[in-house]
């Protein structure tokens, strides 16, 4: 049952993560302010609330399902190399990919 | 953030955090109002009698009665006029108010008494605007001794709760109270 959920890719990759934190901030800190704004002229707090859950749904529409727009920049690693029985070889690898960093 | 569930954690504490500041600033936005209104209160009765109180000493106390008219307008502070359906008390961080009519006086043995008489909840969106005739006490306006009897000085002010979304619970007394004294002699007439 569990490895059915979690044979389903939800990756971003890592400016995706970004870009999702980024949205999903920017959506509720807005909405915020707005329901903050507008609860305060009606004089109702619950409308502040409404108006923040709103925001809340949507920047989980918007940030929980891994969009394309999140995986425009996925990692290039290195194809992977062949079985090898000598030891030197490892180091000169990890360095390579500190650089590509 | 590398997994839905990782997402909706940091989401939802996020929101939780920035529903907290708002509740705080709804609390703060209200907390230095000034929300004291005039009340003007009336005693147009005043019974006293001496009956057998039950449930306090086992002696003869006194029972008042009084007939009060009653009028405030609560809407009375006008900071943000702006809606129509809610008069400005009821402010965005006001769920209800709870008003109540108590008598306060001083006997020998106690210094001072406070007595509920009579008490109101007035929800949002009902009329802040009280005016009331001929209004009998709610409650046994009992003291337990004797008290009332030729008591000069027996002060009714109208006081409420203003019960908050958030933030502290403030008790606004209605500024304005009546100061009346008490008959001599107790009524005898038994008369249910």
């Amino acid at each position: 049952m569990l490895s059915i959920f979690k044979s389903i890719p939800t990756h971003m990759d890592y400016k995706g993560q970004k870009l999702a934190e980024q949205i999903f901030q920017g959506i509720i800190l807005i909405s915020a302010v707005i329901g903050f704004v507008y609860g305060l002229i009606i004089e109702q707090f619950g409308w502040t609330v409404y108006i923040v859950l709103g925001g809340f749904a949507v920047s989980c529409v918007l940030t929980l399902p891994p969009w394309p727009m999140f995986r425009r920049n996925p990692l290039s690693w290195q194809p992977a190399l062949p079985e090898t029985s000598s030891e030197s070889i490892p180091k000169p690898q990890e360095s390579k990919r500190k650089k590509n960093k | 953030m590398n997994t839905v569930l990782s997402r909706a954690n940091s989401l939802f504490a996020f929101s939780l955090s920035v529903m907290a500041a708002l509740t705080f600033g709804c609390f703060i936005t209200t907390a230095f109002k000034d929300r004291r209104v005039p009340v003007d209160i009336h005693v147009a009765k005043v019974m006293l009698k001496n009956v057998d109180d039950f449930t306090g000493p086992r002696e003869r106390s006194d029972l008042g009665f009084i007939t009060f008219d009653l009028s405030v307008d609560i809407l009375f502070n006008t900071v943000f006029q702006t809606s129509n359906y809610y008069s400005p008390i009821f402010d965005w961080n006001v769920k209800q108010l709870f008003l109540y009519l108590s008598a306060e006086y001083a006997t020998k043995s106690n210094a001072l008494n406070q007595v509920v008489l009579w008490d109101k909840i007035v929800l949002r969106g009902e009329n802040t605007k009280l005016n009331l005739r001929d209004m009998k006490s709610k409650y046994f306006f009992f003291d337990d001794g004797n008290g009332l009897r030729a008591n000069k000085n027996i002060t009714l002010t109208l006081s409420w709760n203003v019960v908050p979304n958030a933030g502290i619970l403030p008790l606004v007394a209605g500024s304005g109270h009546v100061s009346l004294p008490f008959p001599e002699s107790y009524e005898t007439t038994k008369s249910y």
